[in-house]
């Protein structure tokens, strides 16, 4: 009997391990670990004859062009975000309560949405054009109007589309900060000034990092500004030699070079935001600080730059788009406006849908078995949001590609590529991917604030694993399923290269549309779909902005 | 052979790397008995708790209740099929449900249960009145505890684990709580374990209370047992209950002190003659008396209500503790001398 009992032993405790729990996570996981795993393969298998001539020609121009839109990215987002966010946080002015919640509005309008507004505005015989006419009457005004194009036009598109990033980490960091440090600063002897510099500005120095890091990743993923204003960067090489060269391998080497960029940048996010949480002890002693009276004339500097911040950053894109779409109404019966909407809601139906049962069953899984493997193996999974949607659509195209073809040629299946690529099946298996972390970390967060002696207790009245997450779990994470799909929406909409690069035949979204007519250089048609783009994206945004502007 | 209530057979109980207890033993004889557990923070009593609920799994050892194997190395009934409550320390109330929502919320569980509940009359035993529609975060922490007690017994377990039951209650609230919670479980005959750092709490609620110290469970027995006859010195430590001098054994019935001089009692265990043993004088075995020729020095006087303690110095530098009652007619300073009446006689003469 011991005998047979200290035989079955290891068998049993092998068992106990590999069980449902683990057999998701780990499939999940590896499904988001495709594209990774197939750029990380392809580099290192032979180079094509084009790489070779990018490595001479291109691939250095492409390097430099992106180093440079990010530094100005960079040094504008923290310009005006970590200045906001003073502003709003530390003062009292006139609509500073409108102030701090219209700035977020920035995240309605996608850079490359922002990019079609300056052009429409400041090309010859644009928007701007049009309005000095009507001001102070005819003239040829085109030599005198500045062109926001090429480099200088994705900067000032994305800065003002990003900065939100910024914003909102540092102004949650100085939200955060207790009373009782600046007293005790005081107390010790430092100027109201002093303690700025030597308490608040360190403390929300991590913040501010995450922020910046956010924008950084944001900023080298971007494909349709710099597609756009036709400046050649990592992302459109990686495009053109998919599409152009029909050359995938070289497509995923270039990817390569990005995505170890944008995965360093991805562990000093992680690393940074980390630190930020060290001061965010909103339990008890936590006092709110006092915000310092401005009124007359020493109110008008936050008040201008806030003001003028909100109007540059969402006023007018929005105006210009409803400007021309007013102005062009014949596009409106040659685009299909119903039918995107359609699509949109199809799908981010379908991808909240995946995402957030996943989510939550890989959360479950989680929570249930405590395991420290399962953890790790999560943290691997959600590093999907990492990877540009450029470099996500190739690689999820190679690497189905191979996978179809090893298939027929070993096993004689016939051809599966069209059940992953250029199918809705397939946009939302790479939404997946892109997202996973959005909708993951989401439900992680609230489950968290669920004490495990709650599910504890649950057990011992008598409730099955089940009844606890039907009846506890359940109830508790409604309000964050409501959000997490809300994000997931904006996130969908806004999206442009993976939707472009693996959507079905003649399915289109708003940003595919006016990507398209963008691209045939019918501005005045793109602004439609652009119109309700940042419509929707800011209804959403309106209805999270109080979870965006307290924990994000 | 009657079946023991519960049995626990060699167990090792794991909390974390450092803290476990080993190769515990625990037999509950009858139902309806209460046990305590007292030990030192961080020892392993809530994981005592937590395994036998099932919420942690045994590497070692045996769990029965009722005859019915609950743990052991390899087999492991999931809580919510043991019928076993364990009411937390900390709040463990559903956020989503009001108080009484949350009290009723296993009361289905066990129809077969030879006890009943009338919620009414648990919410006005533990003072729960008026908290019936309030959501857990808006009352304190010492009423989440009593709601989480309430919602224990209205599961009507057949075991019942409190965790550190009345840390968070009121100190004028808490004699009365326990008076309430013992009336009511012995009425109803539940067998309870109760885990608790108090050892006045355990005097009172326990039928046999169980001391853990340095990953062993060091004595079992009844509170009177406990506190007259601890079986070793860590026990007399824990307690708290005097210091331990040097003596000397002269017959069956009386030791030498070098200072205080022979004295008389009964042995808890047999000593020879002439064996050099530590004997535990504790408080209230010494006796004040201002006319004694005994005379100590005092070198600490500490105001304790309805008594003093004086800490008095031998020549051979024992501190000696002694309880003076408060009305006691006059006060005396530190480093004045102080008269201890001879011959001393103690009850029980406790030697190691």
């Amino acid at each position: 009997m011991t005998f047979l009992s200290s035989r079955l032993k290891p068998l049993q405790m092998f068992n106990r391990s590999i069980n449902f729990w683990y057999v998701s996570s780990f499939a999940v996981s590896l499904f988001v670990a495709i594209p990774i795993l197939t750029v990380f393969s392809s580099y290192f298998s032979s180079t094509s004859e084009y790489m070779e001539l990018l490595k001479t020609t291109f691939l250095k121009d492409y390097i430099i062009n992106s180093t440079i839109i990010l530094v100005g990215v960079l040094s504008l987002t923290f310009i005006f975000g970590v200045l906001s966010a003073y502003f709003v946080s530390f003062y009292n002015f006139w609509g500073v309560n409108f102030f701090k919640w219209s700035l977020i509005l920035s995240f309605a309008v996608p850079a490359y949405i922002y990019a079609y507004s300056l052009t429409a505005f400041f090309e010859n015989y644009g928007s701007l054009f049009s309005l000095l006419t009507w001001i102070f009457g005819e003239y040829n005004y085109n030599k005198h109007i500045p062109k926001f194009d090429g480099m200088f036009g994705a900067i000032i598109s994305m800065s003002f589309s990003l900065f939100g990033y910024v914003y909102v980490l540092t102004r949650a960091s100085f939200y955060h900060q207790s009373n009782n440090l600046i007293e005790v600063s005081k107390n010790l002897g430092l100027s109201a000034k002093e303690s700025f510099f030597k308490i608040i500005l360190p403390s929300a120095r991590p913040a501010i990092v995450a922020g910046l890091s956010l924008v950084a990743m944001e900023c080298l993923s971007d494909f349709g500004t710099v597609s756009f204003f036709s400046v050649s960067t990592l992302t459109t090489g990686i495009y053109n030699s998919w599409l152009a060269f029909d050359d995938l391998n070289t497509a995923n080497q270039l990817s390569f070079i990005l995505l170890i960029i944008i995965l360093s940048l991805f562990l000093v996010e992680n690393y940074s935001r980390g630190g930020a949480k060290y001061h965010q002890n909103t339990n008890t002693g936590f006092r709110k600080i006092p915000k310092i009276e401005l009124k007359g004339k020493k109110s008008l500097y936050p008040i201008f730059f806030c003001l003028l911040i909100f109007l540059l950053s969402f006023i007018f894109p929005l105006s210009q788009m409803i400007y021309w779409t007013a102005k062009f109404p014949k596009y409106f019966q040659d685009t299909n406006i119903l039918e995107l909407n359609l699509n949109t809601l199809l799908l981010v139906f379908l991808a909240s849908l995946v995402l957030i049962s996943l989510a939550f069953l890989i959360n479950f899984g989680n929570r249930i078995s405590k395991s420290k493997i399962l953890d790790n193996l999560s943290m691997f999974s959600i590093s999907g949001y990492a990877i540009p949607g450029v470099i996500l659509a190739v690689a999820f195209i190679s690497f189905f590609s191979w996978f179809s073809d090893t298939l027929t040629k070993n096993f004689g299946i016939i051809s599966i590529k069209n059940i992953f690529i250029g199918s809705i099946f397939g946009l939302i298996a790479a939404y997946f991917v892109r997202f996973y972390s959005l909708a993951f970390n989401g439900i992680k967060s609230s489950y968290l604030k669920i004490n495990q002696s709650i599910d504890d207790s649950s057990y011992l009245l008598g409730y099955s694993k089940f009844r606890t997450f039907r009846k506890i779990h359940f109830p508790n994470l409604k309000n964050s399923i409501y959000l997490i799909s809300i994000l997931i929406a904006i996130e969908i909409i806004k999206e442009l290269p993976i939707t472009l690069i693996l959507r079905p035949f003649n399915f289109d979204t708003f940003a595919t549309k006016a990507y398209a007519y963008a691209s045939q250089d019918l501005l005045e048609a793109a602004a439609l779909p652009s119109l309700f783009l940042i419509f929707w994206s800011a209804i959403l945004i309106f209805f999270t902005s109080k979870h965006i502007l307290s924990e994000k | 052979m009657s079946i023991n209530f519960l049995e626990i057979n060699n167990a090792t109980f794991v909390a974390s790397k450092k803290n476990k207890v080993l190769d515990l033993n625990l037999t509950i004889k009858n139902e309806g008995d209460i046990i305590c557990l007292l030990g030192p923070s961080g020892i392993g009593k809530t994981t005592i708790l937590r395994s036998i609920a099932g919420l942690q799994k045994i590497p070692k050892g045996k769990i029965f209740l009722k005859g019915k194997l609950l743990s052991s190395d390899i087999d492991h009934i999931e809580p919510e099929k043991r019928n076993v409550a364990l009411s937390f320390q900390d709040n463990s109330l559903f956020p989503h449900y009001t108080i009484l929502e949350n009290i009723n919320f296993g009361a289905k569980r066990n129809r077969n249960a030879n006890y009943n509940f009338d919620t009414d009359e648990l919410i006005k035993l533990l003072h729960l009145e008026g908290l019936a529609e309030k959501y857990p975060h808006q009352i304190s922490a010492g009423e989440a505890q009593r709601v989480s007690l309430a919602r224990s017994l209205m599961s009507k377990p057949d075991l019942l684990l409190l965790d550190e039951p009345f840390s968070n209650v009121d100190e004028s609230l808490k004699v009365e709580l326990q008076q309430n919670i013992k009336k009511i479980l012995k009425e109803k005959k539940i067998t309870t374990i109760i885990v608790t750092h108090d050892s006045y709490e355990a005097f009172y609620m326990a039928d046999y209370c169980g001391i853990l110290l340095s990953q062993t469970m060091k004595q079992f027995d009844t509170p009177y047992n406990i506190y007259h006859y601890p079986n070793s010195i860590e026990v007399v430590n824990f307690l708290n209950r005097g210091i331990l001098v040097d003596a000397k054994v002269l017959d069956e019935s009386s030791v030498e002190h070098k200072c205080l001089g022979v004295i008389k009692g009964n042995f808890v265990k047999k000593y020879k003659k002439g064996t050099a043993v530590k004997l535990l004088v504790q408080p209230d075995d010494l006796e004040h008396d201002d006319k004694s020729n005994l005379k100590l020095e005092i070198i600490d006087r500490k105001f304790r209500g309805t008594n003093f303690i004086y800490t008095l110095k031998t020549e051979n530098d024992d501190l000696i503790p002694v309880f003076v009652h408060s009305h006691h007619i006059h006060q005396h300073e530190i480093e004045e001398k102080f008269g201890v009446k001879t011959p001393i006689y103690i009850d029980h003469l406790v030697c190691f």
